[in-house]
């Protein structure tokens, strides 16, 4: 069993302090009647099946932040019993919250990055996303096509009276083709004529996603990482279009996910198995980033292209990274300020 | 209280006696409900994926219905706005019928937002104090709160009146007009903010611009009253109620000047997006011309905008607006015209391509038509019978009679 | 390493033929057939970082293989087979945790023989370090053509890092013997800043914590470049072309990506 550790200061920065009063009413009385349903329902289901017993319980839990820790025990519990008889494994469904003065940051040299994709399939071994049919992979890696400048299409364009309006070169890949392509599947990679650039949840400080949550159920934790409580969300894929970095996954049958395929170390907010109808994304492995460890997409990377570290510690890798490359984000004149930098070298 | 039981029971009494055609129609009705069980039990127990979107197009069909019918919904100011606040007679006989149209709508667009959602069991996690309802951050939990509040306004506004012509009794002025006031201006927002829901999303370039709201109301303006003429129109030919021609030309006023801006506002937009094509202006080029070999859409486009811009011209034409005969089917035409453009033309290539360039194509699965054309059944047996007891109530076939 | 003295040398210094023979035989693919029911991935090259898939305890494998391209996807245990680094010569920010590698030695079949079997001081004869570059007749599956070596654009040759009779050494700038396993110093001698970034963590690649007091594996040179073949061809990268792994499914609807192929249209 995992024991919930004292969490400190777990509270995010979306929950206003003005409401704690009505919420401490609120926990007490919504503890109050999840516990006595759940007694009802543990009476009415009658059955050791884990997965029956904690449907209703899973149904009226409360959102996690509001749970007290007795709560949050309860709830892990469950989902460690579940879990386990669901994939025939001893399953740890982990809670621990961020660690104080940590902010995760990452770094990828496009200059390096072959397009392998070892990023997005090692993700998918680490975190427990839905296979098959419904395959969910939460990186997406565009190759994007280089070209030349052709003396042949010199003569083509469109011209007018007083000379070419638009040049014949325009819309090949000359210099650099604005359309990333998704499914490129060639022997070997690098191509010639390409380069690559993994696209990933950027964990922005300023998240779209979050903001247009209904129920508050995405939010960004203490130490910058933006999770989903997957309990409490409703489905309503508000956060899928506000993303402008297509970051987010749906799931939109009930996850196909091989019991041999199963990584049984989970966090709450991270690689535990979802269910059908809710949001699912990258969250830099905070099962493993919680415990000290790399994400898995940084350790599998061939070519070493990803970084990743403690933001607010100047001697990590990250922070050499931001002092001494040249380093951009993606969409940074949407202001999401992501904590995901692209550096050459 | 012993009054308002009666008005109840007298209204349901009224609404189920009725002629063979009215049970024909709403036997006809009936079949898609059949459709609409098989297609909700599928999606509640299998999941979205029943459905044709996908990551990449998460907002489709469901959606589109729901925006257009916040629109008609809305639309249902015209008919109350001009009866009220200009004392229109033609329409001031008949305002509450649009107020029924509303209640219609808008239990139609909750429908569509039930089956939009992945979790509809879990919708208790957005009531306030239960769970958690983030407000003012979040537009979803605003259209909430207007749509809800649209609804008890038409209710109460609609069965305040028909209460008070049940049992003869004059209108409280100050309570009704209140109602009333407050419900116009209620309209208006319900569409706005929906289309703030839209247009409040850097990350999706087509719906980014301030232009979203006006374009919204204008084409709501256009097929609400467009549907209401026909409704007035179905109304006049089988029932007793007299509905003014001075109401219809009104109406007819409306959408032929709602439908100008509209198109004005689309021609507009394609010039802007398209003088000199940027990546933002991607998604409007494949609605129009489609990308590489992907050209679903184009046809839909191109289609509505020659309803639209035809409807429009014929439109301009008094002896059109007031040939009876015509009409309706002109209104027909925009309205379909309009569905398509918010639809197929809006909310579809909103998300293609994805904010990072995949271009894709969405088509609905069966599901997916016959849980939306369940859900319009529903909306139209709701409206036909909320009209046939408000039409009771107005012609005074359903009164209460004092012992 | 103390050889001279070993019972090997002894017996096979005297037995030419036999040596000759015994160095044929661990060049031979029979030492690979026990591997055949496991499965083996790949680290980083292919030839040079292969690893058996094993249980480290419940539910814990120590690697997790792709289908598709045989590459390692995700560690177990990061640090599983490897042994400390030890020391460099020059201060770095290593000593602030805990580095560790993982010997290539234990996988190459020639390198215990190297020094014993077959470059003993005996047979073959052994050449001046300051020889004149000569084709192979041996080896040359590694360095097809030891004239035109593929590192260094022709300025380099085998003498230039292999030490010239303690073959399964590398050699420094004075003559001192580097560990194979720590092909960084010999590497750094010539890519010095690239050096430099590797050892700041900017360059090439470390799993393990990501704290800068954690305890990382550190990749060393030659598990990511094949020294042999560093030029790569057309694309002059250094770094060996992989075979990608599998495309993300398309999406309902889509039947293939042909709209996305430039070359398509």
């Amino acid at each position: 069993m995992t024991d919930i550790k004292d969490p400190g200061d777990t509270t995010s920065e979306e929950a206003p302090p003005k409401r704690m009063s009505r919420r401490g009413f609120v926990k007490s009385a919504t503890g109050v009647s999840a516990a006595s349903l759940m007694g009802t329902a543990a009476l009415m289901a009658n059955s050791d099946d884990p997965e029956a017993q904690s449907i209703w319980a899973e149904w009226f839990q409360s959102n996690f932040r509001l749970m007290n820790d007795e709560e949050k025990q309860d709830a892990i519990d469950r989902l460690e019993r579940r879990y386990s008889a669901q994939y025939d494994k001893q399953v740890t469904v982990d809670a621990t919250p961020a660690q104080e003065g940590v902010l995760f940051g990452y770094a990828l040299n496009i200059q390096k990055c072959i397009g392998c994709r070892r990023c997005a399939k090692a993700c998918v071994e680490e975190n427990n996303q839905s296979r098959g049919d419904q395959e969910i992979e939460w990186i997406r890696v565009l190759k994007m096509e280089k070209g030349e400048f052709e003396a042949t299409k010199m003569e083509d364009g469109f011209p007018d009276g007083y000379g070419i309006q638009v040049g014949g070169n325009a819309y090949s890949p000359a210099g650099v083709v604005l359309e990333g392509e998704h499914y490129y599947e060639p022997e070997q990679v690098p191509e010639e004529d390409a380069f690559y650039m993994p696209i990933q949840c950027m964990q922005c400080e300023k998240p779209p996603c979050v903001k247009v949550c209904p129920v508050r159920t995405t939010f960004r934790e203490p130490d910058g990482v933006v999770v989903i409580d997957y309990n409490w969300c409703i489905g309503c894929r508000m956060c899928i279009g506000a993303c402008p970095y297509w970051a987010r996954r749906f799931n939109w049958g009930e996850p196909d996910l091989p019991a041999e395929e199963m990584n049984p170390k989970t966090h709450y907010y991270g690689n535990r198995p979802r269910m059908k109808g809710v949001v699912e994304k990258c969250t830099f492995c905070v099962q493993r980033t919680r415990q000290g460890r790399y994400p898995a997409c940084v350790e599998v990377c061939p070519v070493g292209a990803r970084k990743f570290g403690n933001l607010l510690d100047p001697e990590s890798e990250v922070r050499r990274v931001l002092a001494t490359k040249s380093v951009f984000r993606l969409k940074a004149e949407l202001n999401t300020y992501p904590k995901f930098f692209y550096y050459v070298d | 209280m012993k009054k308002l039981a009666s008005f109840v029971a007298a209204y349901w009494i009224y609404v189920f006696r009725g002629s063979a055609k009215f049970y024909t129609w709403l036997g006809f009705l009936g079949l898609f409900i059949f459709g609409w069980v098989y297609g909700n039990y599928m999606q509640l127990t299998e999941g979205m994926i029943v459905t044709g979107l996908t990551d990449q197009v998460s907002w489709g069909l469901y959606l589109a219905n729901f925006v257009f019918l916040v629109g008609v919904a809305a639309g249902a100011v015209t008919v109350v706005f001009p009866a009220y606040v200009y004392k229109h007679k033609g329409l001031h006989d008949v305002a509450v019928l649009g107020e029924m149209l509303a209640i219609a709508a808008v239990v139609m667009c909750m429908l569509f937002v039930l089956n939009h959602m992945g979790r509809p069991d879990r919708l208790w996690h957005m009531i306030p104090l239960l769970g958690i309802y983030n407000f003012p951050g979040s537009m979803l939990t605003w259209d909430v709160i207007v749509l809800v509040g649209y609804l008890i306004l038409n209710v109460l506004g609609g069965f305040y009146f028909l209460y008070k012509k049940y049992t003869n009794e004059p209108v409280n002025k100050g309570f009704y007009m209140t109602v009333i006031y407050i419900a116009i201006v209620w309209a208006l927002s319900i569409h706005t903010v929906t289309a703030f829901l839209i247009n409040t999303m850097p990350a999706r370039p087509m719906w980014h611009h301030g232009m979203m709201p006006i374009r919204f109301i204008t084409t709501a303006f256009a097929a609400g009253p467009a549907l209401i003429i026909i409704v007035f129109t179905v109304i006049r030919n089988n029932t007793k109620l007299k509905i003014a021609d001075s109401a219809i030309d009104l109406l007819s006023q409306i959408v032929v000047w709602c439908l100008g801006i509209a198109l004005f506002l689309t021609m507009s937009e394609v010039v802007t997006e398209l003088y000199h094509p940027t990546e933002h202006s991607a998604g409007l080029r494949y609605l129009m011309f489609g990308h590489n070999g992907l050209n679903g859409l184009v046809p839909w486009f191109w289609a509505s905008i020659v309803a639209l811009v035809v409807s429009f011209v014929l439109l301009l034409q008094p002896r059109v607006r007031k040939n009876y005969k015509i009409l309706p089917i002109i209104c027909a035409i925009t309205f379909l015209g309009i569905w398509v453009e918010k639809g197929m033309g809006l909310l579809i290539p909103g998300s293609i391509p994805t904010p990072i360039g995949e271009f894709t194509q969405y088509s609905p699965t069966a599901i997916e038509i016959m849980n939306s054309l369940g859900n319009w059944a529903i909306g139209f047996i709701v409206l036909t019978l909320l009209l046939k007891g408000a039409i009771g109530v107005l012609l005074g076939e359903v009164r209460y009679a004092s012992e | 390493m103390p050889v001279s003295d070993s019972i090997f040398t002894r017996t096979i210094g005297k037995r030419p033929v036999l040596s000759a023979a015994l160095c044929a035989l661990w060049l031979s693919p029979f030492s690979s057939t026990l591997a055949q029911e496991q499965t083996v991935c790949f680290e980083s090259r292919e030839t040079a970082s292969r690893v058996t898939q094993t249980e480290l305890g419940e539910d814990l494998p120590n690697v997790k293989c792709s289908d598709t391209t045989g590459g390692v996807l995700w560690w177990g245990d990061p640090f599983d087979g490897t042994v400390p680094m030890g020391d460099m010569p020059i201060e770095a920010d290593y000593t602030h945790g805990e580095a560790v590698v993982k010997p290539r030695t234990e996988q190459m079949t020639l390198y215990p023989v190297c020094g014993i079997g077959c470059h003993n001081g005996i047979f073959p004869e052994p050449v001046e370090s300051d020889a004149p570059p000569r084709a192979l007749t041996m080896h040359t599956d590694i360095i097809p053509d030891a004239l035109d070596l593929q590192h260094g654009n022709g300025a380099l040759w085998c003498l230039d890092c292999h030490d010239a009779t303690t073959r399964n050494m590398f050699v420094d700038n004075a003559g001192g013997l580097i560990d194979f396993n720590q092909p960084q110093q010999l590497c750094g001698k010539c890519h010095g800043q690239v050096y430099g970034d590797w050892r700041d963590g900017l360059h090439g690649k470390r799993t393990g914590e990501w704290a800068v007091t954690g305890k990382k594996r550190w990749f060393v040179c030659t598990e990511c470049h094949n020294p042999h073949d560093v030029q790569q061809g057309v694309l002059e990268s250094g770094f060996f072309r992989l075979q990608p792994e599998a495309a993300p499914i398309l999406p309902k609807g889509m039947e293939n990506a042909d709209h996305e192929r430039h070359d398509a249209h």
